[in-house]
């Protein structure tokens, strides 16, 4: 039909000519489909940053400790984990790429007549790896300086600036716990904090046979970090593990571990898992305000053909069909839905905008998300639109006319 | 013999819900040819509204037929009406009932707009109109802008724009003093020899019913002729 464009044109004038009318039947659909986008990104930004914050745990990787029976004092003390279980699990496990023993103290560390207190952890040269650590200087300690526990290390970033500030590390010799005296091969890449707030850069790294030599009296690690050959290996990974400790231990069958060996993996799908309902929980009452804005869509629309029926009357006289008159009530509903949907998905767009900006985390519009709610705005609008279009339009033109 | 432009055979009508079914028409038999000028006249509540409605399809009656331009429409759907009003049928009201957000030219071109004529072409018919009815410096006013003589002006073109052969005006001067009264019936007379428009013309007053060729009384619903209509009134 001819009517099509110059409907739209007449419709989109009417809304244009009652800027107030038209801002409040928008506004109801414009706040839910903006708080549906913005609740949307704030779930899965909040649920990114959680999970970056736990991925700098590492995602490939098994922890084993030693777990003490506090439960049953009775109970036989349990093997401090050493040089022993990194034998077994490197002499047996098939599942397993490295084995890298973390030996860690506190420790002082000193240069050119100043001194701060910071970390040292003993740990073998896959250990950055095994954490996505990067070298943003110098190198990493390799196998040989392993062999011959040479006295080098690595400085974490805290260390660097608050020892030497501007000046170069690299080559320079450093006290550890008043008494190492170590060359700095490497400046580690910054790594922020962790989930617990610690500053992870507040560290120094030697190799593990080094700091056995010199920064402690007995071999005992605070953990063993295992990497599996591949991330689907993980979970047979764990279990070929406790099973090696088990019998190295000689733990009888109805006896507990005395060690853990867990997976920041675990931690991860937890936390993910959480923000996941958290964020589906944020769409849904997003979702109903949605609802309530086509609702609020539906009621303005119907006081108006309340308060249009004189016009209908006259349209009708004049000779505009039911049909006429239902498509151009459809035609505004779907005008104000789209602008309001359009004016939504900005707000929330915005929004979600902003306030990744202030919690510092990523900002993450899904494009799907706007999809879906643009197009579920609109159809809102569309259904909400329809009945009182269909009102007027079933309207009795003499009806109208009489009603003065 | 031509064909009139309407015919009326026992045309009735009666509300649902009226006291005892009580009918607002009885049995009006109507001819009117094309180009004529009839008033209809009667005291209030008599049926004139009503009939003039029938008459215009938006309204059916309850029994009778109603033949309008050859074509019976007394049992048209709402659809059908509303081709019909489009094409045969231009109305003109005694409030005017322009569209309050709608200029005055775009108030002219709504009938040419659902009519499905391209924009270009109802503009310039409409702006044509405007012209003659003397408004053609007021096309781009709102109804709220313009006086009463003026609003029943841009009413007048609306009704003619898609060149109807029938014109209904329901008492189209009530509402203005007489002397704009008079220049609007001036202006449908003219308009009517202009284009050979047939008008039906419901009013109470004897000075403007004067202008018609032919008068019809209705009272009770029933048409009577005018000495009856006058004994009716003095009584
Ligand atoms: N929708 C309706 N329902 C019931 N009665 C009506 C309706 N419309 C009009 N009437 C009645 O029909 C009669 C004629 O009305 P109308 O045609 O408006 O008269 P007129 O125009 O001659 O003054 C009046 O008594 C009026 O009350
Ligand atoms: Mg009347």
């Amino acid at each position: 039909m001819a009517l099509g464009r110059e409907t739209w044109r007449l419709a989109l004038k009417l809304i244009v000519r009652q800027p107030g009318r038209s801002a409040l039947t928008m506004l109801g659909l414009a706040i839910g489909v903006g708080a549906f986008i913005a609740m949307v990104s704030f779930g899965e930004g909040a649920r990114k940053s959680v999970v970056a914050q736990f991925e700098v745990l590492g995602t490939n990787l098994i922890k084993v400790q030693n777990t003490t029976p506090a439960v049953n004092p009775r109970a036989r003390p349990s093997i401090p984990t050493g040089d022993n279980e990194v034998k077994l699990i490197r002499r047996e496990a098939t599942t397993v790429a490295q084995v890298v023993p973390v030996a860690r103290r506190a420790a002082s560390v000193a240069w050119g007549g100043e001194q701060r207190p910071s970390y040292v952890n003993g740990v073998t040269p896959g250990y950055l790896g095994l954490h996505s650590w990067d070298v943003a200087a110098g190198g990493n300690f390799d196998a040989s300086d392993l062999t011959e526990a040479a006295k080098v290390c690595l400085l974490g970033k805290t260390n660097v600036k608050e020892l030497f500030g501007d000046r170069d590390p690299l080559g320079e010799t450093v006290t550890l716990a008043g008494m190492m005296p170590c060359r700095v091969v490497g400046v580690l890449a910054e790594k922020g904090f962790s989930t617990n707030a610690a500053d992870l850069d507040d560290i120094v790294l030697v190799p593990v046979t080094t700091y056995n030599a010199h920064l402690t009296d007995r071999p005992i690690y605070a953990y063993i970090e295992v990497e599996p050959l591949t991330k689907d290996l993980l979970d047979s990974a764990r279990a070929e593990i406790t099973d090696i400790l088990r019998r190295g231990h000689g733990l009888e069958d109805d006896e507990p571990n005395d060690f853990s060996v867990s997976s920041p993996l675990e931690v991860i799908r937890a936390a993910d898992r959480t923000a996941r309902i958290l964020g589906t929980l944020l769409a849904a009452i997003a979702g109903v305000s949605l609802l309530v804005g086509g609702i609020g869509i539906m009621n303005i629309q119907l006081v108006s053909v309340a308060e249009r029926t004189e016009e209908i009357g006259v349209r009708a006289a004049i000779g505009a069909s039911p049909s006429q008159i239902l498509t151009q009530f459809l035609i505004e509903a779907l005008i104000l839905t789209m602008l309001g949907t359009f004016v939504g998905v900005t707000l929330g767009i915005g929004v979600a905008t902003l306030v990744a900006q202030n919690m510092g985390w990523p900002r993450v519009i899904s494009p799907s998300g706007v999809l879906f709610s643009a197009g579920f705005g609109i159809a809102v609008g569309i259904l909400f639109g329809y009945l009182p279009a269909r009102r007027a339009a079933l309207l009795d033109p003499i009806h109208a006319l009489r009603r003065q | 013999m031509p064909t009139p432009v309407i015919e009326t055979l026992g045309l009735s009508k009666v509300y649902q819900g009226s006291v005892g079914g009580v009918p607002v028409l009885s049995h009006v038999d109507l001819t009117i040819e094309y180009g004529e000028v009839v008033a209809l006249r009667g005291p209030s509540g008599s049926g004139k509204s009503t009939l003039l409605n029938i008459l215009g399809c938006l309204d059916r009656p309850s029994r009778g037929r109603y033949v309008l331009g050859g074509s019976d429409v007394s049992g048209l759907t709402r659809e059908e009406q509303a081709w019909v009003r489009l094409h045969y049928i231009g109305f003109v009201f005694q409030s005017f009932h322009l569209l309050a957000h709608a200029t005055a030219l775009e108030n002219v071109t709504l009938p040419l707009h659902y009519a499905g004529v391209p924009r270009g072409r109802a503009d310039e018919t409409a702006r044509d109109l405007l012209a003659r009815v003397g408004l053609s410096h007021r096309g781009s006013h709102f109804p709220a802008q313009l006086s009463g003589g003026e609003r029943q002006r841009v009413a007048i073109a609306r009704a003619l724009t898609a060149r109807p052969p029938l014109l209904l005006a329901d008492e189209p001067t009530g509402a203005l003093d007489t002397k704009t009264g008079a220049e609007i019936m001036r202006l449908l007379l003219d308009l009517h020899k202009e284009r050979g428009t047939s008008i039906i013309l419901v009013t109470h007053d004897p000075v403007v019913a004067d202008y018609a060729d032919r008068q019809i009384f209705l009272r009770d619903g029933k048409v009577v002729d005018t000495e009856e209509a006058q004994v009716g009134a003095r009584a």
